[in-house]
């Protein structure tokens, strides 16, 4: 055929100009009680997605699971509605809540297309404001809680992933903590109300709106949340704990006849604020960080130990941590090990050569303006500064050094932090095969 | 509502573009017409062991994801018993480069021997992962089995045992994209902030060129009308007993779909659903309890599955949830309820709407069924179901003559410890 004669199929086509991003600012405005309200208003759906924002994980309980429950019984009774009617009242109007309880905060967030904002936002202030958690539902939760505990336990990945951040916390802090199941039986009703006093508050509150945002949301969120008719005393964090890191690096959990066993590596770093939270950041896409990582060409496109083995970093207000994470054949787990060393060790011997550095450094420009498509992405991204106290000159910061970041700066930064010796190990599974 | 425009190629390539200038970004998804329900029962696992060969390298471009990557983009692909799609992401000033990887590699592959062999173990690997290394996993490796009896929906897509992912050759491989994987049993669908003309040209560029193949008629055995209760016994080492029970329903374009898709939202969506209020809250018969339907294309099952609460005998869980369906067969669901499960349907698909990723899916999806003009008369569909449908559709569907039933004990349970 002619054209395909004349068509060059061996030459990847030009690149388009990188385009500049432009990073959609949330806009700050306050209620008239002081809550600050941050909206990213766009997209081209008539969506609206609403977060409200406490101080109330588990860094600021004081004994196990009350962040969790408490956050998540919220939907399960008012003083004024049962579990049930709350579920209708809200189904009615296709809305659907999504609560969560993470290390340093408890988030309450509500989707609701935009026409019934307004009349599924009060059922959000009921909930927030005067949950009643019900003995009969507190009673349902904690039993199923407790048969899920059971089976997620047989999962060598989930029990990794418990277990790993003790190993670097202790199992004291409540970011090392591993949740045990007797710790199910301690949760009482009034320890729920009295976090739920001391930490659901006014006070404490931030909310994050996003989607197209018109004049009848902003005034609903005035009427549902800005009085002053939930106030209270925010509680500082739970007692202060200090962080008791394992004397031991490597550990291994035993799971006869698994089949495959898990794998968990790691290290304390440093907080998001730190200089070297972004060089460190792209060093570890380069080690397992995206599809083309050394990690997983190595590991599952060369040697097929793995359907797929990552790495990541976690940034939490008070610490942040590094971990590498797979399910590799039982049969081949330790050679896996020696493989990942190898790969930490790489970096900290051999320069990037700059092929792949050109490739990471275009993969993650294209990531960050894929991280920031549409008004619940941004929403997104304005948290995960604001939560460490930064702001958007963050992303400034990030696109710059992306720009610029040299190999031999990434081999400093890998000697800095990827020696063997200053590596945690925790092997779930099998290794008599 | 999704707009788009459509064309087709001299080779039978099927073009859908649907533009959306609020993002900087673009996706191309391809969509080849072929699943597990192809296989050779001797070969099962062969759709989706051959979706992890696509990433291989292709005749002339050695590494596909590296070269997606240098320009900014990201992808994955799924196979289920229908579809393999291949679908990606980058910013829209590179759209070209996902035009010249997808058509090197609908044009040929590299075919080379390295990535057979370490793929084969990944996917061994990835089986381990999903079926056997898991609480419960192997469910889906034996249900199915017990629904049908001829169709090919009687395999899982990942395959019936890692004996046939073991023994795939590089002759397999060949023969296999030689009959499936030709613009003519393809379709492509780009979205984002391209325009109709660019995608049109790149088409004409890129894909024109590929001949056309002989992609083979479709003609799969017709599951029989299942006539007695089916029932399965399994014993494994597993916390809690759960139970599992499929019947038979209709295709995925079935307007009977429709009906059953809100009755598993009416049973089991929610706090407010009615299993969950009657079982898992009321009587405390389950710790969890779902039902759904697998979405096949061509007739499937509709599925409850629960976990038993402590001290709960299997017997009693199966007779509580038959009790809960005769119910919704001896009277109409209340006019409230169904309207829920509507509002609720409605509004899941306008939040879909909001990423160009799943539109560019959903456009290919809706024209390999049929039209993909079908993808903006969802929320009718499910709008036009009434009281009286949905009892008349549970009525054929919820009977035990009609259902296979697996119960899953648990080993320490049975032993008494």
């Amino acid at each position: 055929m002619e054209t395909e004669t004349k068509l060059d199929r061996n030459t990847m086509p030009a690149l388009g100009k990188p385009s500049k991003i432009d990073i959609i600012h949330a806009v700050e405005s306050k209620l008239p009680n002081g809550i600050p309200v941050y909206s990213v208003n766009g997209g081209t759906q008539d969506v609206v997605k609403i977060e409200l924002i406490f101080p109330a994980g588990t860094r600021q309980q004081n004994m196990p699971l009350i962040a969790d429950t408490t956050n998540a019984m919220l939907e399960e009774g008012t003083t004024k509605h049962n579990s049930e009617e709350i579920a209708s009242l809200l189904d009615y109007y296709g809305a659907f809540l999504e609560t969560s309880a993470h290390h340093d905060y408890a988030s309450v967030a509500l989707y609701s297309l935009g026409k019934h904002f307004s009349k599924v936002l009060p059922v959000l202030e009921e909930l927030v404001k005067l949950p009643s958690f019900p003995d009969q539902e507190l009673d349902v939760y904690l039993t199923n809680r407790k048969q899920r505990f059971l089976v997620e336990e047989k999962k060598v990945r989930v029990v990794a992933a418990r277990n790993f951040p003790a190993l670097l916390f202790g199992d004291n802090h409540p970011y090392g903590h591993a949740t045990k199941m007797e710790e199910y039986d301690a949760v009482k009703k009034e320890k729920l109300a009295a976090f739920h006093k001391g930490h659901y508050s006014s006070n404490g509150c931030t909310i994050i709106v996003a989607g197209k945002i018109k004049d009848a949301v902003v005034n609903a969120l005035s009427d549902n949340f800005g009085k002053d008719d939930w106030k209270g005393n925010v509680e500082s964090n739970g007692k202060a704990v200090t962080i008791e890191s394992s004397s031991e690096k490597k550990h291994y959990i035993p799971k006869d006849k698994a089949l495959q066993s898990a794998i968990r590596m790691g290290r304390m770093l440093f907080l998001k604020n730190h200089e070297d939270a972004i060089p460190f950041q792209i060093l570890n896409v380069i080690l397992g960080g995206y599809f083309g990582s050394r990690l997983m060409s190595n590991i599952r496109e060369d040697k097929g130990y793995t359907y797929g083995i990552s790495s990541g970093v976690v940034f939490l207000k008070e610490a942040g941590y590094f971990q590498i994470a797979s399910e590799v054949g039982s049969d081949v787990c330790d050679k896996a090990l020696v493989e990942i060393y190898k790969e930490m060790d790489r970096l900290c011997t051999e320069p990037v050569p700059a092929a792949e550095l050109q490739l990471v450094k275009n993969y993650l420009r294209g990531n960050v303006l894929r991280s920031m498509d549409g008004p619940f992405a941004l929403a997104e991204r304005f948290k995960q500064v604001w939560m460490h106290g930064l702001d958007y000159s963050y992303y400034e910061k990030y696109i710059n050094t992306l720009a610029e970041i040299t190999s031999a700066q990434l081999k400093d930064i890998a000697c800095k932090y990827l020696q063997k010796d200053s590596i945690y190990e925790l092997v779930v599974g099998n290794k008599k095969v | 509502m999704i707009q788009f425009e459509r064309f087709t190629l001299a080779n039978g390539l099927k073009v859908i573009v649907h533009r959306d200038t609020s993002t900087p970004m673009a996706c191309v998804n391809v969509l080849y017409n072929v699943g597990a329900r192809d296989e050779d029962p001797e070969r099962t696992g062969f759709a989706h062991l051959f979706e992890h060969l696509m990433f291989g390298g292709s005749i002339n471009i050695p590494d596909f994801d590296n070269v997606l990557q240098q320009a900014g983009g990201e992808n994955n692909a799924f196979t289920n018993n229908d579809i393999t799609n291949y679908y990606l992401s980058l910013p829209a000033s590179n759209i070209e480069v996902a035009f010249w990887l997808e058509s090197d590699r609908m044009l040929s592959l590299a075919f080379s021997d390295k990535s057979l062999e370490v793929q084969r173990s990944v996917v061994i690997e990835e089986y381990k992962q999903s079926y056997l290394n898991q609480p419960y996993g192997d469910v889906w490796l034996e249900l199915p089995k017990l629904a049908y009896k001829v169709h090919p929906y009687l395999w899982p897509t990942i395959g019936k045992e890692i004996d046939h992912i073991k023994h795939a050759v590089m002759g397999d491989v060949r023969a296999f994209f030689q009959k499936f994987y030709c613009p003519n049993n393809a379709i492509l669908a780009v979205s984002g902030n391209v325009t109709v003309e660019q995608v049109k040209a790149l088409c004409e560029k890129w894909f024109a060129p590929i001949p056309p193949g002989n992609p083979p008629m479709r003609k799969l055995p017709v599951e029989p009308k299942q006539t007695q209760a089916r029932k399965l016994e399994l014993e494994r080492d597993v916390p809690v007993d759960a139970i599992y029970k499929a019947y038979h329903m209709g295709a995925r374009m079935d307007q009977s779909f429709y009906a059953m898709e809100l009755l598993a939202d009416i049973l089991t969506d929610g706090n407010a659903s009615r299993m969950y209020v009657e079982l898992v809250k009321n009587k405390k018969l389950f710790s969890e309890i779902g039902a759904f339907t697998l979405e096949s294309f061509d007739p499937g099952l509709f599925i409850i599955s629960g976990k038993l609460s402590e001290g709960v005998t299997l017997e009693v869980a199966d007779e509580a949830i038959q009790e809960e369906l005769k119910k919704i067969v001896l009277a109409q669901v209340k006019k409230e309820e169904m309207e829920k499960a509507k509002n609720k349907t409605e509004s899941s698909l306008i939040f879909s709407e909001m990423s160009i990723l799943n539109k560019a899916m959903n456009l290919a999806i809706f024209e390999v069924l049929g039209n993909a003009e079908d993808v903006n008369k969802e929320t009718e569909r499910f709008t036009k179901v009434t009281e009286v449908d949905l009892l008349v559709e549970a009525s054929r569907v919820i009977n035990e003559n009609n259902c296979s039933t697996l119960y899953y004990r648990s080993k320490s349970k049975v032993n008494g410890n």
